[in-house]
């Protein structure tokens, strides 16, 4: 009996094509359910999310990446839309929340679409199409942007701030992300921002409003005090070391044999000569600040170094990680210095202070006035608690991301929703020039896009249908600028109330959701594999 | 299971005759059916999901991949699965057709075998309907080999025509130039190594582009020069630590610790010979696969040579390999060293991250495809179907003969081998009738894929090709019987006829078979 009916279930894996809608469905109506839940905190009047971790952190964001990434979801529809909102957030830096909103409104025309019998891949395609014609009409709204026009920048990221908890130190971090980005670019390349020169540094306590943008170097570590060093230099001169100051240790394995009482005085005394040799010729060279890279095999520093450091009135700065070393000898325009012969004059780097000040419960040491300096600055981002602190800096990086943005595409559009309730008109008007089920899936986009304005409006608590029906009107008697100005709670010309927004935040949105959309229509089948 | 408890383990099974015959009919169908819908241009994709480890998701239409990945325990479903792959491995497409033409091909094998025919006779009459089936194949060829304007046109469509069915369908005219572009770099050369596809997140699929010349995904360590033009080049694989003793428990005695710095400068002097040596061999550019520490680093940085650590193994063989050096790991005579050569090296950017670009290497051939897209899932699918072109390009360069596509080949083969069978007396008849039908079944699977009549379709289409010299196939797009010509619809000779001989032997096997033997599993311990 065992045999043939265990044969059986193993090879009658016949697949019923009637599975392959469900699982269509279920993909969608996951991925939708994923979209639902960032939806609500869209827009300036959105709301947050507090996520509690597997670990028991607790998170307060507002940022659509930042939630979909802690969710941790497991369905694999869903999972594609995670993704999408981490690409947009590589690509765009903001707008993560939209693009996911945006894909959740397209699964449901789409739902709706198959449920009329439309084949999936003739939406597919209607959808490329509609999405390209929808970037078209963007572009079209686009008024471009000088670099040097600083008051126009900080508009823009004032608006990508206004939806974050910190909206309301919006006029201080705007300001400081537009300054910080157009410090670091890099003249030889315009079009691009690196924003790994920007290092932002965490620091409890005070308020958001403490936040600084220092122009040099800061540490997030305290000068070594452990023997009294200075924590104070004038005219710095800094090395950069890779080695230890710390009794020698060789890679092959070795013991100092030790037979009587004097030999281990001898031995103390010689290690004191060898770090004082060493110290000397850092001396020599006029060095007065020595950042140490952390070492894995040995002590970086000794107590008894770190004595006759601070003796020789250097200021010591430790646990310097080895990823940083760029950062810094890029900063300081100094080279890292990986042996005590190499010690040399040339290899210093100077400033005209560095400094330890107290920051909140901890301290930091600035490095400030340093000659030569790289393209790169620091900031200090302040907040009263963990929750907040951490927050802030996602907004903030979210505002850097949106300036970037700026400088490689120098193009902005209105925002408040009037993008995508122009692009939603023109493509009705344009659907009806087209025939047969492409008409009515590029009807369907148009729709979709809708969303936006809709759930906008929602969040801020308008009653959606007026202001969209109201949006649409306006539209089309050719006022294109016109949006939800949701601080007034009416609809006014967005471009006067400057609520402005990258262009490529609004075209990545857009073409990135359709494509993610598309994958998923495309999918009929889940197979589960080794 | 009680008579077979004396001959085998007790968890062994054993199935005969009929029911053997059945369960690999079974298994082979199931598995073509499920493949069956990622077939044609407006073919569905699967989610791969892994009951591994993190629960990874692959979203795929390429008919290998799935059926790699797939947890399979019918012998019959194996064969299947294994033939994929080899077509995989030799022509690179086709990895779906095969398995869906030979799931036909068993499908009606088993209609004959209920009408009592014996599966011998079978496999007699599909090996002269296949035979005949590939002499249709071969008349109906073209080959513009000498005309290179024409072939280039040739391999374009192709391209286009593989890269249809697959996530790229919407900028297939920019992605076929580009493959072709990289194919005809290769002058001919099968070596696919020297096609470089680097996959980066961001940006969308048509912001992908071919680039001359070799990316290296690392960076430059600190201090050194970020540019360097005709740069000489050194790949390496060594320690740049020092050379450790390998006997356990070797160890030094000393009495002093002034001894203990000495063996320490020792250690640095060592390490400071070893990249003399190497910036002996007047290079400007050290490429090592291992690790480059602080202090070699140091010292490259001062001799003003550009140095990249940590290389990856693809990656410097690859390097070593367009450059036109050699993999290097003693340096004590640097006059036989074959060193690298390229115009100039410099920093790029793509997206966010920053690579290093090798521009006008020795081996012309060379290029690199940068890959954008949304997201990873999109990346490896458009790895994959990019690769499949590649493949069929490389087969098609080698083996110049292109043959229509869209359900073409397969009616005018079906065709052929029905004339056959009316000239064919006997029981072998119904045999190459069967596989007439079968191979029909292909063009009417991608008609239903795209929510065609596929009924209709395929009875214009066999009325069409009773007049010689038909060109007419599926125009999917517009969902009716159109002119591949015109359309530009081409594939390659070498897969169809791969995709034809595979799947007719394939089947043969599998209908060979009397009896499955399966051995008692291995006991683990972990088992539920």
């Amino acid at each position: 009996m065992p045999g043939p009916t265990m044969a059986g279930s193993k090879t009658e894996k016949y697949v019923d094509t009637k599975r392959k809608d469900d699982i269509r469905y279920a993909n969608m109506v996951a991925a939708k359910a994923v979209a639902d839940a960032v939806r609500t905190s869209l827009g300036p009047r959105g709301m947050d999310k507090m996520l509690s971790t597997a670990t028991g952190d607790v998170i307060i964001t507002n940022d659509g990446a930042t939630i979909l990434d802690k969710m941790e979801v497991v369905q694999p529809a869903a999972k594609m839309l995670v993704e999408l909102s981490k690409s947009q957030d590589i690509v765009a830096g903001d707008g993560t929340t939209t693009v996911v909103v945006l894909a959740g409104a397209l699964l449901k025309q789409c739902l709706n679409l198959l449920g009329k019998g439309v084949h999936p891949t003739t939406i597919s395609e209607a959808l490329h199409k509609a999405s390209e014609k929808a970037v078209e009409v963007i572009k079209s709204m686009a008024i471009p942007v000088e670099l040097t026009d600083q008051d126009q920048l900080v508009k823009i990221a004032s608006t990508s701030l206004n939806s974050k908890v910190v909206s309301q130190y919006s006029s201080l971090l705007a300001p400081l992300a537009v300054d910080a980005v157009l410090n670091v670019r890099d003249l030889d390349r315009p079009e691009s921002v690196d924003l790994r020169d920007i290092k932002v540094l965490r620091k409890l306590g005070g308020t958001v409003d403490d936040t600084e943008m220092v122009k040099g170097l800061v540490f997030d570590h305290k000068a070594s005090h452990t023997a009294g060093g200075p924590t104070r230099i004038e005219n710095a001169k800094i090395g950069l070391i890779q080695f230890q100051i710390s009794p020698p240790k060789t890679d092959i394995e070795q013991s100092v044999i030790v037979s009587d009482y004097t030999q281990m005085d001898r031995i103390l005394k010689e290690e004191r000569n060898y770090i004082l040799g060493m110290i000397k010729k850092i001396r020599a060279t006029g060095c007065n600040v020595l950042l140490v890279q952390k070492s894995i095999l040995r002590d970086a520093v000794t107590d008894l170094s770190l004595h006759y450091l601070a003796k020789a009135k250097i200021l010591v700065i430790k646990d310097v990680e080895r990823e940083d070393i760029e950062f810094i000898s890029k900063t300081l325009n100094c080279l890292p210095i990986a042996n005590i012969e190499h010690f040399r004059v040339e290899k210093l780097g100077y400033a005209d202070l560095v400094e330890e000040v107290p920051v909140g419960n901890g301290r930091v040491v600035k490095v400030t006035g340093i000659k030569n300096m790289g393209r790169t600055v620091s900031i200090i981002v302040r907040g009263s608690n963990a929750l907040v602190l951490d927050e802030a800096a996602r907004s903030l990086h979210d505002a850097l991301c949106v300036i970037r943005c700026l400088v490689n595409e120098r193009f902005l559009i209105a925002g408040g929703g009037a993008p995508e309730i122009e692009v939603s008109r023109q493509l009705g008007i344009w659907s009806r020039s087209l025939h047969g089920m492409e008409s009515y899936c590029v009807r369907a986009f148009a729709d979709a896009m809708e969303v936006i304005p809709f759930t906008l409006a929602e969040n801020a608590g308008l009653n959606p249908i007026a202001i969209v029906t109201e949006l649409r009107n306006r539209h089309a008697n050719g006022e294109v600028n016109t949006g939800i100005n949701v601080r007034k709670g009416q609809i006014t010309n967005i471009l006067e109330e400057n609520v402005v927004q990258p262009l490529l935040v609004s075209t990545s949105a857009l073409s990135l959701a359709t494509e993610c959309v598309r994958m998923i229509l495309k999918i009929d089948d889940i197979v589960s594999t080794r | 299971m009680g008579q077979n408890g004396e001959l085998f383990k007790p968890d062994a099974m054993e199935e005969k005759g009929e029911r053997a015959r059945m369960a690999s009919f079974i298994g082979a169908m199931a598995i073509a059916d499920l493949v069956k819908s990622t077939l044609g241009p407006k073919g569905m994709d699967k989610i791969l999901q892994s009951t591994g480890r993190g629960h990874s998701v692959t979203v795929t239409n390429d008919g290998a991949t799935i059926l790699k990945s797939l947890h399979v325990d019918n012998p019959a479903a194996k064969v299947l699965v294994d033939i994929s792959k080899v077509q995989d491995d030799e022509v690179g497409d086709g990895t779906t057709s095969v398995v869906v033409l030979a799931g036909e091909l068993l499908r009606e094998a088993e209609k004959l075998v209920a009408l009592k025919i014996h599966p011998m006779t079978i496999i007699a009459g599909y090996r002269m309907a296949a035979e005949c089936a590939r002499n249709a194949l071969e008349a109906g060829v073209r080959n513009h080999k000498d005309d290179l304007e024409r072939f280039r046109s040739d391999l374009v469509n192709i391209a286009m025509t593989t890269l249809s069915s697959k996530i790229l369908s919407q900028d297939k005219v920019h992605f076929a130039n580009l493959a072709v572009d990289a194919v005809l770099r290769l002058k001919g050369s099968s070596n696919m190594e020297s096609i470089q596809i680097i996959k980066k997140c961001g940006g969308a699929l048509k912001d992908s582009f071919l680039d001359e010349g070799f990316i290296l995904d690392k960076k430059i360590g600190v201090g050194q020069p970020k540019r360097i033009e005709n740069a000489k080049i050194l790949v390496a694989n060594t320690a740049m630590d020092t050379d450790k003793v390998k006997i356990y428990g070797a160890r030094v005695r000393v009495d002093a610790m002034s001894k203990v710095a000495e063996i320490e400068a020792a250690e640095k002097i060592k390490m400071k010979n070893k990249v003399e040596k190497i910036v002996a061999h007047g290079i400007n550019c050290f490429v090592n696969r291992q690790l480059i520490y602080n202090y070699p680093e140091e010292l490259f940085a001062d001799a003003g040579i550009m140095a990249i650590e940590h290389a990856d193994f693809d990656g410097i063989e690859r390097l070593a390999l367009v450059t036109g050096g050699e993999i290097t790991s003693t340096f004590n005579d640097p006059e036989n060293v074959k060193l690298g050569h390229c115009k100039l090296i410099e920093e790029i950017m793509i997206g966010e991250d920053r690579l290093i670009h090798f521009s006008g290497v020795a081996l012309g051939e060379a290029c690199t495809i940068v890959l954008r897209g949304a997201s990873s899932h999109v990346l490896d699918e458009a790895e994959r179907s990019l690769h499949d072109a590649l493949c069929v390009l490389v087969a098609t360069v080698q083996d110049s003969r292109v043959i229509w596509g869209g359900g073409w080949p397969e009616f005018l083969m079906a065709r052929r081998v029905e004339e056959l069978g009316r000239k064919t007396p006997g029981k072998k008849s119904l045999a190459i009738d069967a596989f007439a039908t079968a191979l029909r079944a292909i063009p009417t699977t991608i008609a239903d894929n795209a929510g065609l009549d596929s009924a209709d379709l395929v009875s214009q289409l066999r009325a069409a090709h009773s007049e010689d010299g038909s060109r007419a196939g599926i125009d999917v797009i517009s969902g009716e019987v159109g002119d591949m010509e015109k359309l530009g619809i081409y594939e390659a000779f070498k897969v169809k006829q791969a995709v034809l001989l595979s799947a007719t032997e394939a089947s043969e096997m599998i209908l060979r078979v009397d009896e499955i033997i399966k051995c008692a599993p291995r006991q683990r311990e972990d088992r539920m």
